[in-house]
């Protein structure tokens, strides 16, 4: 009898482990192809002039995502849904002096959309899950940092040398992005 | 609580008549006790701070707070709240970063008299704001509400500054007559509500999510009255299928022909699209409603077209109906992600039968085909089934894989398969259709030839064996029932004993032999061991002379070689 139930829990802890590899397997090939579409659609917009070279500032992006020291899986989907989040947040804001491409833009917002709204149906199931402790330095951080850009965008009046140097931040943004959709890989 | 702590001095100078501040001092007799019940309370961008007095006796007593941001030692005034005869101040005023920690204390001061501090722990602004009560404007139309949020707090909130695209709206709606039945809904900050009866008041309230775990404050109540229905109704039940490289959107539409006593003539509709981001942006989207390419003035309530039309992301979908002269609102707007319909290809699969009585079994990804737009990147699962070309009986197995081998199966029998892929997820169990059926025999068995070869192996290993245990037996047979003739080998030893050893003996008495030879021609005599008597030498001789030529014995050949040479001395 024992033998039988011990075939059936291992059985049953096998293909559930299976199963959470597979769903975790989907979210990262879905992080991946956001990323890299985000990135390509980034890199069409019109690049730096010269002389926005005065206006560069360090936002201090926060040594956790820099680093990319390991987190947890419900960390990981907080954090590049707060990631994504943000910078639909900043990129839907006022592009009319820079003369960038709209349908570039418009294309690049559908798509921090559709994966920042894929992130909020999982995070509404991990959110249920009690007993555990959100990573809200990190967070916090992170608000911090994309508080700074957007501020630095206000201040310099949504000028074209602005979002230029944000567009450069925030391809960096991606980068790490991908480092930490890696270690959705378990 | 109450605890006297040694604090650095507050940047102007201290009340008068004081030297150390954090110590309790007994001044005309009385101890202050320091406030109780301390809460911070941020609402959008009001920042307040409560208290409960803990020396309700005491008259003229007032309430100072100081505040520190991390990282400095100085202990700021808190604006507006300086020298407060209330138990809550405001300090809405204050300068600071939302996601800074800060720390406060606050103690109570009567005259010279100060209590000790009460200190709350570091906190940042961002985490103890709740979102305020939404304002919410309504407009009621046919069986609809139309609703339009304003974000909570004022347009250029600093709390929210970041967040203004990304709250999300819960409304409760209820009709005002009944009791129960409370709807709640996810809604945008500019929608319908939609599926109300007409002439009846319905009242509602709104509150503001914001992920992971921030839920606002209700609104207040606003109720409203839904018009009679006199419009044309719009379309409902809209629904999204794909199939091959086409989506076809359908609804129902169950008042075409007759309604209210007169006939309808013909209703056309037409479908529009929108990106559903911009309904999370400030701002009207109203404007940005586009045609679908197929779907204008369509008489038939379906209307198809291309997937290459929408890319990935995520739309919103209306339609509406016309008779010619009056159109009808809007249908509800139907949520569509392009990706969860894209459709699945059935693989390719090929099997082939190895030698073992197996077969293997290859899957590959389907035709590449022309207008394939959508991402099909996907991690998929494979969902095999097999079975006995026979017999019904089928065996389904799940691989990632996609080159296996299904084995210990029969010989020369016909086994089909085929297969369907699938993308695993608990939102989206999505299938592809399954995969032609192949079907292939297996090869004939090998392990009757297997056996063969090992038990003739078994066989030749064995046959010595077999051997000496047969002859083995045989000896011991033999030797029971078959004695032989033969001396036992002791006295053998006595004929095997050299002849130059006899011929010393000879010498002696007892080993003398008496011979008698008779010479023939023909005869060889031989040599008995004897000692008789002449005449019986004589006889035996004669006997002897017959047999003599016969004998082969090795001891008495050995003993005629011996007498031969006992006539050759003798004679000499």
């Amino acid at each position: 009898m024992t033998s039988r139930c011990i075939l059936q829990t291992t059985l049953l802890l096998y293909f559930s482990t299976m199963a959470l590899a597979m769903s975790n397997d989907l979210l990262r090939s879905q992080l991946s192809s956001s990323s890299l579409e985000c990135q390509e659609l980034l890199l069409q917009l019109n690049g730096t002039t010269e002389y926005c070279l005065k206006d560069r500032i360090n936002f201090e992006i926060p040594e956790e995502i820099e680093k990319s020291r390991q987190f947890q899986k419900e960390d990981i989907i907080l954090i590049t849904h707060e990631m994504f989040q943000k910078i639909f947040d900043i990129f839907r804001r006022n592009i009319s002096r820079t003369g960038w491409n709209e349908t570039t833009v418009e294309n690049l917002l559908v798509k921090l959309h559709w994966q920042k709204e894929h992130l909020e149906i999982i995070l509404e199931d991990v959110k249920e899950k009690e007993n555990f402790t959100w990573d809200n330095r990190t967070l916090l951080h992170l608000k911090k940092y994309y508080l700074r850009i957007v501020q630095y965008l206000k201040a310099k009046e949504y000028s074209i040398c602005a979002w230029t140097i944000v567009q450069a931040e925030i391809c960096r943004n991606f980068f790490f992005l991908n480092i930490l959709t890696d270690y959705l890989q378990n | 609580m109450g605890l006297a702590r040694p604090a650095a001095a507050p940047d102007d100078a201290p009340p008068p008549g004081r030297d150390a501040p954090g110590a309790a001092r007994r001044r005309g007799g009385t101890t202050l006790k320091s406030p109780q019940n301390v809460e911070v309370y941020i609402v959008d961008d009001t920042f307040i701070l409560r208290w409960n007095r803990s020396n309700p006796s005491i008259r003229n007593v007032t309430f100072s707070a100081y505040y520190q941001t991390l990282g400095n030692d100085t202990w700021l005034k808190l604006p507006g709240c300086q020298s407060v005869a209330n138990t809550t101040c405001d300090f809405s005023s204050l300068k600071l970063n939302v996601y800074d920690k800060v720390k406060l204390r606050i103690r109570a001061e009567e005259g010279n008299n100060t209590s000790p501090w009460h200190n709350i722990d570091s906190f940042t602004l961002f985490e103890k704001a709740q979102i305020g009560p939404p304002k919410v404007h309504l407009e009621a139309e046919d069986k609809t509400i139309i609703i339009n949020i304003s974000l909570p707090g004022a347009r250029d909130s600093v709390m929210w500054a970041l967040d203004s695209s990304s709250f999300t709206y819960s409304l409760d709606i209820w009709k005002n007559s009944s009791s129960g039945e409370r709807r709640t809904e996810t809604v945008y900050s500019r929608d319908k509500i939609y599926n109300l009866s007409p002439e009846t008041t319905y009242c509602l309230k709104v509150k503001a999510r914001l992920l992971p775990r921030k839920n606002g404050i209700y609104s207040p109540v606003y109720c409203i009255k839904t018009p009679v229905a006199n419009k044309l109704p719009p379309p409902e039940n809209i629904r999204l299928d794909s199939k091959n490289n086409i989506f076809v959107l359908r609804w129902d539409y169950p008042y075409g022909s007759v309604k209210w006593g007169h006939a309808r003539p013909n209703v056309t509709f037409q479908a529009q699209w929108l990106y559903a981001y911009l309904k999370k942006i400030p701002g009207d989207s109203s404007g940005k409603w586009k045609q679908i390419p197929g779907c204008k003035n369509v008489h038939t309530t379906q209307c198809v077209f291309l997937q290459n039309t929408f890319r990935k992301g995520i739309y919103l979908i209306r339609v509406q109906a016309s008779d010619g002269n009056t159109t009808s609102v809007w249908s509800k707007e139907e949520k569509f992600d392009a990706q969860l319909q894209i459709t699945l290809l059935p693989p390719v699969i090929t099997m082939k039968s190895t030698n073992d009585v197996s077969l293997r079994v290859y899957i590959s990804a389907p035709e590449e085909s022309e207008n394939k737009p959508v991402n099909q990147n996907f991690p998929l699962i494979y969902e095999i089934v097999f079975w006995e070309n026979t017999s019904n009986a089928e065996r389904k197995i799940r691989e990632k894989k996609t080159d296996f081998t299904f084995s210990k199966l029969k010989p020369l029998t016909e086994y089909c398969v085929k297969a369907r892929a699938l993308i695993e997820d608990d939102k989206w169990n999505k299938s592809s259709g399954f995969s032609d059926t192949v079907c292939e025999k297996t090869k004939p068995g090998n392990t009757s030839r297997t056996w063969l070869i090992a038990g003739i192996c078994a066989a030749i290993f064995s046959i010595p064996v077999v051997i000496y245990v047969v002859k083995l037996l045989l000896r011991c047979i033999s030797y029971v029932f078959f004695p032989s003739s033969k001396p036992p080998s002791t006295i053998d030893e006595y004929f095997s004993e050299p002849p130059l050893w006899n011929l010393l003996l000879l010498t002696s008495e007892e080993q003398t032999e008496r011979c008698f030879i008779i010479e023939n021609t023909n005869t060889i005599s031989a040599v008995e061991e004897t000692n008789q008597t002449d005449e019986d030498h004589k006889k035996y001789s004669s006997q002897t002379s017959q047999d003599s030529g016969n004998y082969s014995n090795e001891d008495e050949s050995g003993g005629s070689k011996f007498s031969e040479e006992l006539l050759q001395q003798e004679s000499e």
